[in-house]
């Protein structure tokens, strides 16, 4: 039996405002082994960023934790992260999990050489490395990740777009990760700059046999690198399955409407759906599934029960009460 | 000054041995024309040459090395400071022409002082005579020049409420006051307003943020005399902590070998070893790299300059009356202090709740960095740049400030004697005292620009 690397399990984080509680990640499970990666894909607003933060426990100080467990491999022992306290949760950050930003062009401290940063870190969970060991490392990554080492001696501000993002990925590799995180890693980029660092991170994440997970609102970046996808809609996960399954086969609504709704480059011209209404409010999200005020398909059963986050074939999970049919499917995109 | 090796020396050899050593560092000068003009000036000033200065010839001697480094291509932080010095120097001609103006148009002058002295009127000889001496009669620009001609050569005149002192003596006694203070205050207050504003924002929210921010608005905003009447009638008449005001305890010097200005000057000179020692302190914290060290550090060599600072006040046989000084300014300083470090608070506890809501705040601490390390390698000395601004721009502000503590305090700085110069109608002393804090105010934001220019490498010249 393979041991997972990080094992999520019904993750709930609110975040407390003046109105009540925002139900922003309710209930989420995954896991992920060595050298898998995982795209968490939804709309804007659904929750993604905050299942990154409160993996990591960075979170906003109106944000409360609710129940949960994220179960970190640390070498065969499996550590609960949620229930330790703050000083040893401090060290399975980046030397555990760490993250590639999502805004990089803010994430370097303006006042620090690039290369010190990732120095920092370095010294930070191991103080007793030499700093020219350290900085040895640092050209290293900084040459993994295609930059100049002499970098390393300049500012934040003396970098490009492009540049301060590998600096970033750079940064994330710094202490060894096993599993990295990488929030909307290329989102400020252009398509090619896009590209180039994507077949990068992958290439570095096959390397070096880390679990990744992507997050995005954008498809095609997920389908591009990622061996699963979970999709996920208003802080749960709708479903969750290999990326051929959720492009092929998809069983949620949900799931095959999104896949749907943007055309394709290649292949026949096909028609483009469209999802009525809007994401729901996560302060009063509909009572049973989240997504049936938005559903052709939903009926009383839907509006009223909560459908369960179940395997429904082997590895691919799903929260339904009407699984789409090939038929189903096939039938919608004749019409 | 028409010694021929002393121009040899100064408008030859050592412009000569500039350029040489400019080429061999593969600098060669781009302009020799403000070489020329350089050298030009230097001989001016040497040879007291009519048409080859402007007012003074000594003013050549701050004009010439600047003019000087416009001939070579300078970069960065080098460029910045010779740009700064020549914009100082422009500003310092446009104060003190602004200062003549100022007592050009001020109603009543030294000649309603003196020349109506019913002696003087009935003497119509020496009335006339007077008349000339000061320039009465002169129209406006030769009195300018007169002014401007003055001011550069350092001759100040001779005050009129002091009578016998010539000016610059006068200001050669006063500023080390006003700039002991005005350093003490400033520094402290700085750094108190520094460490306690990035306290409380980080702990935002809790019973001591909303204490110390009440506490600051108060400070901010009280009225400045008031304040310093309690403070005199608490720890000066209730308390009997510290004297009322003066400088001296007149009782205690009565039969000291040396006078007060000595012992103030070695003070001053102590406070600024202190503030060198400090900074060295901070260069060599940078070079390491745990909090602890660069702690220890800082206070090492804090420490270590205060016990050399004790056996130097120890063995030269002053301390006593030293201490008698510095009780003294205790409670102008704590005045000021109290007053200035609100501000700073304020300042940067509200830049702090901003960049602690930045994306590298974040980074920080997904990277696994300890708490104190966020807070004060990263977000403190971000939030540093503003609190700079502020302080840059508060700076202007220590003139009329310096006006009101000296005079509650009667520390005879260059405040009060402002003050009581003006009242005297003593212009020649007012104009003084004005320009040189003019001259302080000026050389104080040079020093903030360096100090920026370092902190910011963002910023580029």
């Amino acid at each position: 039996m393979i041991v997972p690397v990080i094992k999520v399990e019904n993750l709930k984080m609110y975040y407390k405002t003046k109105m009540g509680y925002v139900q922003a990640v309710d209930g989420i499970s995954f896991e992920l082994e060595a050298g898998e990666s995982l795209g968490i894909v939804g709309e804007s607003g659904c929750g993604k960023t905050s299942v990154s933060m409160t993996l990591l426990r960075t979170l906003p100080e109106n944000a409360h934790f609710m129940g949960g467990h994220v179960w970190f491999n640390d070498n065969g022992k499996m550590v609960d992260l949620t229930q330790l306290p703050e000083d040893e949760m401090r060290h399975y950050r980046w030397r555990g999990i760490s993250m590639v930003f999502q805004a990089a062009m803010n994430s370097l401290n303006p006042v620090y050489k690039v290369g010190d940063q990732i120095v920092e870190a370095i010294l930070n969970h191991y103080p007793d490395t030499p700093i020219d060991q350290a900085k040895a490392k640092v050209a290293k990554l900084f040459e993994l990740v295609t930059l100049d080492p002499k970098r390393m001696e300049q500012y934040p501000h003396q970098y490009s777009g492009g540049m301060k993002q590998r600096a970033v990925i750079a940064l994330s590799l710094a202490c060894d990760p096993k599993v990295i995180i990488a929030d909307e890693p290329t989102t400020a980029l252009d398509v090619i700059v896009q590209d180039k660092i994507l077949r990068e991170l992958k290439k570095i994440q096959k390397e070096l046999n880390m679990a990744m997970i992507y997050i995005s609102h954008d498809i095609a970046v997920i389908a591009e690198v990622s061996d699963k996808i979970a999709v996920m809609y208003a802080g749960k996960f709708v479903e969750e399955a290999d990326s051929t399954t959720i492009f092929k086969r998809p069983m949620h609504p949900y799931t095959f409407l999104l896949m749907n709704a943007f055309p394709s480059h290649v292949g026949p011209k096909k028609k483009l759906f469209t999802i009525p209404g809007e994401p729901p409010n996560l302060l009063n999200p509909p009572k049973g599934c989240r997504f049936a005020p938005r559903c052709p398909w939903a009926d009383n059963r839907c509006r009223e029960q909560d459908p369960e986050y179940v395997e429904v074939e082997k590895g691919h999970y799903l929260a339904c009460w009407h699984p789409l049919t090939e038929e189903v499917r096939q039938n919608e995109l004749r019409k | 000054m028409t010694n021929p090796v002393l121009i040899f020396v100064f408008a030859g050899l050592l412009p000569a041995v500039g350029v040489v050593y400019a080429i061999y560092k593969g600098k060669a000068p781009q302009n020799y024309i403000f070489l020329a003009i350089s050298l030009a000036l230097y001989y001016g000033a040497l040879t007291n040459f009519r048409y080859l200065y402007l007012f003074s010839p000594r003013f050549n001697y701050i004009l010439a090395p600047i003019i000087y480094f416009y001939g070579f291509n300078l970069s960065g932080l080098s460029k910045f400071i010779r740009n700064r010095l020549a914009q100082i120097v422009l500003l310092l001609v446009i104060y003190v022409t602004v200062v003549f103006f100022i007592f050009l148009a001020m109603p009543g002058d030294y000649t309603t002082k003196f020349l109506q002295d019913p002696k003087i009127r009935q003497n119509p000889e020496v009335y006339e005579r007077m008349k000339q001496l000061f320039g009465v009669d002169d129209p406006w620009y030769v009195k300018y020049y007169k002014h401007m001609k003055n001011f550069f050569n350092l001759e100040l005149g001779i005050s009129f409420s002091e009578y016998p002192k010539r000016v610059e003596e006068i200001i050669a006694e006063r500023l080390p006051r006003t700039l002991f203070l005005f350093l003490a205050s400033s520094v402290l207050s700085f750094l108190l307003g520094f460490d306690l504003g990035k306290r409380i924002a980080w702990k935002r929210g809790g019973l001591t943020d909303k204490m110390a921010t009440f506490v600051g608005i108060v400070f901010w905003t009280i009225f400045t005399p008031f304040y310093m009447l309690i403070l005199i009638w608490l720890f000066a008449v209730t308390l009997r902590l510290f004297p009322l005001s003066g400088f001296i305890t007149p009782t205690k010097w009565f039969d000291a070998p040396f006078s007060a200005q000595a012992v103030f000057i070695r003070l001053l000179l102590t406070e600024l070893f202190m503030l060198v020692m400090w900074i060295i302190g901070i260069v060599v914290a940078g070079r390491l790299k745990t909090i602890r060290a660069k702690r220890t550090a800082i206070w090492g060599f804090v420490i270590g300059g205060a016990i050399i600072a004790f056996v130097y006040w120890a063995a030269n046989g002053m301390g006593t009356y030293a201490l008698d000084i510095v009780h003294h300014l205790a409670l102008p300083v704590i005045a000021l202090v109290t007053l200035h470090f609100a501000g700073d608070m304020l300042v940067m506890r509200d830049t702090m709740l901003e960049v602690i809501k930045e994306d590298y705040i974040t980074t920080a601490r997904a990277k696994g960095l300890p708490d104190k390390v966020i807070r004060d390698k990263h977000a403190a000395r971000t939030a540093l740049l503003p609190l700079m601004t502020s302080f840059v721009i508060g700076l202007a502000s220590t003139v009329s400030g310096g006006v009101i503590t000296e005079t509650m305090f009667s520390w005879k700085g260059m405040g009060l004697t402002l003050l009581e110069a003006t009242t005297a109608q003593d212009t020649p002393l007012a104009i003084g005292c004005l320009v040189f804090t003019g001259v302080l105010v000026l050389l104080a934001h040079l020093v903030a620009d360096i100090l920026y220019a370092f902190l910011d490498p963002r910023i580029r010249y």
